[in-house]
């Protein structure tokens, strides 16, 4: 029998029985239409991160502390203070490294400008000029002296009268003290959106963070640092040396707890590790919509089974008049397969539905996961054929006397 | 042990001693030991009273059953011998079956259930809906093409029955109880097509309660509890054809046969 002939037949029989067969798709079409909506969600986010960073490649890389939490995904920052001045030094002298920028956070709670205070939501950073060495400025340029400050867009705009260059900024600490700075300038933040508001200020005059060197010293510590390399063709060997060093021979390495890592990363691996995350988890919540689909293919076999003996008389009488029971087997496949994959067509489009309400409800852009679609149509497909083997072969089996005599 | 041989040529279909038991309490031989052979090309009718295994007959040589006992042979070919698959091709290519209940398909439309055999046979060329529309034509149904059979009456039904039997040109039309819910003038129509068929070449083979029907066939088994009862040999009792003059020639008139076997 060809297959035309067989599509024709079960069409009609899935289409006298619209109602069971909609119900019967419904758990392909959720669990399509959840895996899809998912994947949409998750490539939205890490589109809106990480899509509007520049491509552009430039010779720096953080130094941070990263620790993998117990349970969980990914990797988290610790924020414990290792970097000392002395591994500051030391990487400074190591070949092809340009600069290297402590970098470290001031418990300031609280932010003024022009009479209008920011609680809570400015972070301050203590570092050093060379810190800007790489980064754009909309407006001004790098601090140039004790009083003298740097601010990132966000926090330009954070305050109703927008900050720039040459504007008085004062900063409340958490003990109460405050201190004046000169905005030098507007820095374009680096990693997208999702940057907060920060204010950077010089390290030497504000910083006070110290720990006790392993040699039983006291000396100031940070908890990131940032490299700049000669150039480009220097990142490489110069991110293998600071790790060499920074693992082996720093007081960092001593420092730092046992279960922490030390990690040397340019803004590509960044986006890659982020990257990697998102995968992670959207394909961790992709498999747990994927259970939805073992439901809806052990729905669609149900039916069948029922369709199979429902219709036992007409496997009767086409075997009567010469069907074979591979005649039979092809008719109850092709129906479970033409129900999966309207539960995968329709779910896709459900999917890609719900995805779009969400990630235009989030602000996020929208992403087609092009591959995902693929995948969703060949499972809806495969559990048409998986859903409808043993019905179908059940059907086959029918004696046809026997079935002709069913009511 | 007697062959009730109902042909002259060749046979189309031979019984020997075939015996279809059903295990119940006791067992049941709803057909016990029957011995017949059909010549190519004959027209024979099968009478008995209800329960006496006529139908059990039919779904034997239609090869959907296979004897417990006995062989039989259909198309020179062992029914007991063949796969589930032969079988199924055997039924699809050389056979027609007319049920008793009809037997069509609910959601198929009449000119749908006249292509199904056709469906399952690759061998039919592309012509089918024209082939399956020309059959119901046939049949008188040629308005009825796309109607379901529960728009259509019993006696339509029935018509549909028999187009499907017709659709693969089988070489044997089994019927059983095809005129069973006509009017006598519709049935007389359908008699006359199966006498077309016969003498285009078909072998047939009819269940009947009525004389009159039994009449168009040429012998008449006459079946009890499973056994053969009877055996009668007909002719004259419609048109004189060609064929018939030449079995007029053996001198065979209303005939008895041998009893059981
Ligand atoms: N599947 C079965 N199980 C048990 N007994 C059966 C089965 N099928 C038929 N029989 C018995 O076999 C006998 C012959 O049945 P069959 O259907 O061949 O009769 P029939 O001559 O066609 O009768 P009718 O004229 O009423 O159609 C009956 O006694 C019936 O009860
Ligand atoms: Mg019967």
């Amino acid at each position: 029998m060809n297959l035309r002939e067989s599509l024709r037949i079960s069409w009609r029989s899935i289409r006298a029985h619209k109602l069971r067969s909609a119900l019967t798709t419904l758990g392909v079409i959720i669990g399509i239409a959840a895996v899809i909506t998912f994947m949409v969600l998750g490539g939205g986010f890490s589109e809106d991160v990480v899509g509007d960073i520049e491509a552009e490649q430039e010779p720096a890389m953080t130094v941070q502390t990263q620790t993998t939490p117990e349970d969980g995904f990914g990797v988290m920052l610790v924020e414990t203070p290792i970097y000392t001045e002395s591994d500051v030094d030391a990487l400074e002298q190591r070949e092809g490294v340009e600069y290297v920028a402590p970098q470290g956070s001031l418990d300031v709670v609280q932010a003024e400008s022009d009479g209008e205070q920011l609680t809570g939501v400015v972070d301050a950073q203590a570092t050093t000029a060379d810190r800007f060495e790489h980064a754009t400025f909309v407006d001004g340029g790098p601090f140039d002296g004790a009083d003298e400050a740097v601010v990132n867009e966000q926090a330009g705009q954070a305050f109703e009268e927008n900050v720039s260059a040459g504007d008085e900024l004062e900063l409340t600490f958490e003990d109460g003290e405050t201190t004046s700075v000169t905005v030098a300038g507007v820095a374009e933040s680096e990693i997208g959106e999702q940057t907060p508001p920060q204010v950077f200020v010089p390290a030497d005059e504000h910083y006070t963070t110290t720990v006790e060197t392993p040699d039983g010293d006291e000396e100031r510590a940070y908890p990131t640092l940032q490299i700049g390399a000669e150039g480009l063709d220097d990142v490489d060997p110069v991110q293998e040396t600071a790790v060499d060093y920074l693992e082996d021979d720093s007081h960092a390495a001593e420092l730092k707890a046992d279960d922490d890592e030390i990690a040397v990363q340019t803004v590509e691996d960044a986006i890659e590790q982020f990257d990697d995350l998102v995968g992670q988890l959207t394909v961790f919540i992709g498999a747990v919509a994927g259970i939805a689909l073992v439901v809806g293919s052990i729905g669609i076999a149900n039916i069948m089974i029922v369709s199979v003996t429902e219709r036992t008389r007409e496997i009767g009488v086409m075997k009567a008049v010469g069907a074979t029971k591979r005649d039979i087997m092809q008719l109850f496949l092709v129906e479970s397969v033409v129900l999966g994959a309207i539960g995968a067509v329709v779910g896709v489009a459900a999917g890609l539905g719900f995805g779009y309400l969400g990630v235009w409800l989030l602000g996020w852009p929208m992403v087609y996961p092009l591959e995902w679609v693929a995948i969703a149509v060949a499972v809806g497909i495969g559990v048409g054929v998986v859903s409808g083997l043993y019905p179908a072969w059940r059907g086959a089996r029918v004696d046809p006397i026997e079935a002709l005599r069913h009511e | 042990m007697v062959a009730h041989d109902t042909g002259p040529g060749a046979a189309a279909v031979t019984a020997e001693s075939v015996r279809r038991t059903y295990h119940l309490a006791e067992p049941v031989h709803a057909v016990d030991g029957v011995s017949l052979s059909l010549g190519e090309g004959s027209f024979t009718a099968v009478m008995g009273p209800s329960g006496s295994g006529k139908s059990t007959l039919m779904n034997l040589v239609g090869c959907l059953d296979t004897p417990d006992e006995g062989r039989l042979e259909v198309g020179g070919r062992s029914v007991g011998e063949l796969s589930d698959t032969e079988r199924a091709r055997l039924r699809g290519t050389e056979i027609g079956f007319v049920f008793q209940t009809f037997n069509l398909m609910p959601r198929l439309t009449a000119i749908e259930n006249v292509r199904l055999p056709m469906v399952f046979h690759d061998g039919v060329g592309a012509d089918r809906q024209e082939r399956a529309r020309s059959l119901l034509e046939r049949v008188g149904l040629g308005d009825r093409l796309e109607h379901e059979p529960s728009e259509l009456s019993g006696g339509q039904r029935q018509r549909v029955a028999l187009a499907r039997a017709l659709a693969n040109e089988p070489t044997l039309v089994l019927a059983d109880e095809p005129t069973g819910n006509l009017d006598t003038e519709t049935e007389a129509e359908i008699m006359e097509l199966l006498v077309d068929l016969n003498e285009a070449g078909a072998t047939i083979l009819l269940v009947t309660h009525e004389r009159a029907v039994a009449e168009y066939a040429d012998h008449v088994v006459h079946l009890l509890d499973g056994e053969i009862a009877s055996l009668e040999h007909l002719s004259g009792a419609r048109d004189v054809t060609a064929r018939e003059k030449a079995t007029e020639g053996a001198g065979n008139r209303r005939s008895t046969g041998e009893g059981e076997a």
